[in-house]
């Protein structure tokens, strides 16, 4: 009976690692809105209300007229962008403001420990505020109404949060460990070059993730690895990520579309129209508790970020070991990757509190305990050695390909951020898809 | 029938007077957020971040976003027309199954309760007292493949193999919405068929009829309009629902309205084709409405003569 398995994983799906960009079930902010909005029995109308309250603001800081600014950045086409002049960095060799320090970040995406221990060493007083959706962060940071002080922005939506003059330039000064912690390689990231908006916050691939003991063909064993999804025997056991950006992405690379950020219409339909084959296929699933669903057993075959697989095994039934579980992820390294990062706020009311934390983050001690006993993203640090993380047991031989390597970086492809017209066109693919057509 | 007393001019303002605290309330909790909801629907959005700029003013509304709508609603294999068939028909299927559970529970509990009516009434009520998505999530563990409900189906042979129940299956779903709104539909039917005049049922027993004669022509008759504010009370909250497909299938083929409104009003840069479906749902559910009213007031009127 999996019924203590499954309570367990409700007891603790607020409390352990999981991965941020949660549109998912059960998170707690979820749960609380939609009890609430149940209870109204208005459960559609609850959230856009929420989403308004901006508009009635009419406060969006900058936002109008910098359209224009929007950068795309790519691999092949990095970005150095502007620093404003009204809104410059901070002077360098000032004291740390008393705080409470504001932190807006996803839910469950640092370690409440690490929190408490800054707030100890600083003397103030630390208040975590969390999110469940990238866009749901967005609308409410861009309703000026806002004063956290540091946030945890994603690449996806990152220009414009710089154009729009939500993030604060960085000073370098008061973030030694930028340059001793981190891989050379994301010092001076596409999106950000110059680190001057962003500091890296943790890595991970998307992948495939699997139950080895369920399936009796594996990714691994197929010439092209992402027909696995389209396997009947899997049938109503195969899942993707409950995410416009990589479901859709999966399809793309299946049929050998390399550009994972195209905006091409035709290309889209591509990924979509195999979308719509899937759900006919195998009645193909959406979900973001990859971290759960596949050690439960609700699904054999799940589109995964490879964060989830580490933090997998956690989850795993009493009596079932870490070697039914399973992660492919292209081993030309071919496949999703991408970064979270950490800035500070342009409303920010402790800046100079805020690079300390963002330095505290970045140290090697700090990052390592974050990533091993909670988040379960690993951070790209130089002391951080891939396979000594296999032979410490922190993560299972199988699950080794959940490892991210900082060469992975100049193979993979960055889910990056789209113009507003192109997210349109992969929003609307993933609504026709979702409605089950 | 006679006429009501009459009463003075100033007493007749205070008892208007009443009325105000609904008036504000509907206002405040009504009236004002439906026309946030027109204002967002009809609006535009900032170009950047993609948040909602609502339009007040009717002569800058913009009907991109019902364009976008009608024109999936009303082509054939459009995206909307298939949620909004599917939604149609998962809450007819769902409301007539609880009518048929809600209905001999309430009478057997208004006829023959007893003393211990109370008691009873409480005892079908108190699961309830749970959040609906706990009780959701607690579906979740007994229609897992290894859960209690292929156990005890095994067991009593309706099975010969475990149904794997969460694989996206409609019929989950609308299990779980008839579980999630019945006691709804109870309370009421239990309210009217407790206060049916026994006396009438005694002259139809006099009169000759049989028990099911007299159930069939004087009870049912006088219950339809509980019956109806039954379906109404629990079909509202279904054309809403969107986490009961999302928890016990989170298959595309069993998305119903709400999960594209969530889709676009939670993310992405189109809230106003959220806030259109919105408004779609509601022009539907106000032409159900009308018929309720409708029905409600001509058996009113048949009643009194």
């Amino acid at each position: 009976m999996s019924w203590t398995t499954a309570r367990r994983s409700d007891l603790f799906s607020g409390l352990s690692a999981r991965h941020p960009r949660e549109a998912g079930s059960f998170s707690r902010r979820v749960f609380l809105e939609r009890s609430a909005t149940a209870a109204l029995g208005l459960s559609a109308v609850g959230p856009l209300l929420a989403a308004c309250g901006s508009g009635e603001n009419g406060a969006t800081p900058g936002a109008t007229g910098a359209a224009a600014d929007l950068q795309l950045a790519r691999q092949d086409n990095p970005v150095k962008w502007p620093i404003y002049e009204d809104n410059p960095p901070i002077a360098s060799g000032l004291e740390p403001e008393g705080g409470p320090l504001k932190i807006y970040n996803w839910n469950g995406y640092v370690w409440p420990r690490i929190l408490k221990q800054f707030g100890k060493e600083y003397g103030v007083d630390v208040q975590l505020t969390t999110f469940s959706t990238s866009d749901e962060a967005i609308q409410k940071l861009a309703t000026g109404a806002v004063d956290f002080d540091v946030f945890f922005p994603f690449p996806d939506r990152f220009g414009r949060l710089v154009v729009g003059k939500i993030l604060q330039p960085l000073n370098h000064d008061y973030i030694p460990n930028l340059a001793t912690s981190v891989w050379p390689s994301l010092q001076d990231p596409f999106y950000d070059q110059g680190s001057q908006y962003t500091v890296p916050y943790t890595i991970y691939t998307t992948g495939i993730g699997y139950r080895a003991d369920k399936i009796s063909t594996t990714p691994y064993d197929l010439s092209n690895p992402y027909e696995i999804y389209w396997d009947e025997r899997n049938k109503g056991k195969t899942y993707l990520l409950d995410d416009s950006r990589e479901a859709p992405i999966h399809m793309l690379l299946k049929n050998g579309i390399t550009d994972i950020n195209t905006e091409k219409p035709e290309e889209i339909d591509v990924a979509k129209s195999d979308l719509i084959a899937l759900t006919d296929a195998v009645n193909v699933k959406v979900s973001t508790d990859d971290y759960t669903n596949i050690p439960e057993g609700k699904a054999w075959v799940h589109e995964a970020w490879s964060g989830s697989m580490i933090s997998a095994p956690y989850y795993l039934p009493k009596g079932v070991g870490p070697e039914v579980l399973g992660y492919w992820f292209p081993e030309d390294g071919k496949g999703t990757i991408g970064n979270d990062m950490i800035a500070v706020l342009r409303s920010a009311k402790n800046p100079v509190l805020a690079h300390h934390f963002l330095n505290y983050l970045l140290d090697e001690k700090h990052g390592y305990d974050n990533f091993v006993n909670y988040v379960g993203y690993q951070p790209p640090f130089v002391s951080i050695d891939p396979d000594k993380l296999v032979t410490d047991e922190i993560v299972p031989e199988n699950l080794k390909s959940a490892v991210v390597r900082e060469s992975d970086f100049d193979t993979a492809y960055f889910l990056a951020e789209l113009s507003p017209a192109g997210q349109t066109i992969w929003q609307n693919a993933w609504a026709e898809f979702k409605a089950g057509v | 029938m006679s006429e009501p007393p009459r009463v003075g001019r100033g007493r007749t303002g205070f008892w208007a007077g009443l009325a105000l605290p609904g008036v504000g309330w509907l206002c405040v909790f009504f009236l004002v957020p439906f026309y946030v909801i027109l204002g967002v629907a009809f609006g535009t959005v900032d170009p950047i971040f993609g948040t909602p700029q609502p339009a007040w003013n009717p002569l800058d509304w913009d009907t991109q976003a019902f364009d976008f709508v009608f024109n999936s609603l009303f082509s054939s294999g459009g995206a909307f027309q298939a949620v909004f068939l599917r939604t149609l028909a998962y809450v007819a299927i769902a409301v007539v199954l609880s009518l048929a559970i809600a209905y001999p529970v309430a009478y057997y509990v208004a006829r023959f309760g007893g003393r211990w009516k109370g008691l009873l009434l409480a005892g079908l009520i108190a699961p309830f007292f749970i959040s609906y998505l706990m009780r959701m999530l607690a579906w979740i563990n007994l229609l897992q493949d290894d859960g209690w409900v292929n156990d005890v189906l095994l067991w009593a042979h309706v099975l010969d193999a475990p149904r794997s129940w969460l694989d996206g299956r409609a019929s989950s779903v609308i299990l779980g919405m008839v579980y999630g709104y019945v006691p709804y539909m109870i309370l009421p039917l239990y309210a009217f068929l407790d206060r049916v005049d026994r006396s009438v049922l005694e002259a139809a027993r006099d009169l000759g009829a049989s028990r099911f004669h007299a159930f069939r022509l004087v009870t049912l008759p006088l219950s339809v309009p509980a019956i109806l504010a039954g379906c109404v009370i629990i079909a509202l909250p279904m054309f809403g629902d969107y986490y009961t497909p999302d928890l016990l299938s989170g298959s595309p083929h069993t998305s119903l309205v709400g999960n594209q409104i969530d889709l676009y009003i939670r993310g992405g840069q189109q809230v106003p084709v959220g806030a259109a479906l919105v408004v779609c749902l509601m022009l539907m559910l106000a032409v159900l409405m009308a018929y309720y009213l409708y029905v409600t007031a001509r058996a009113e009127r048949r009643l009194g003569r």
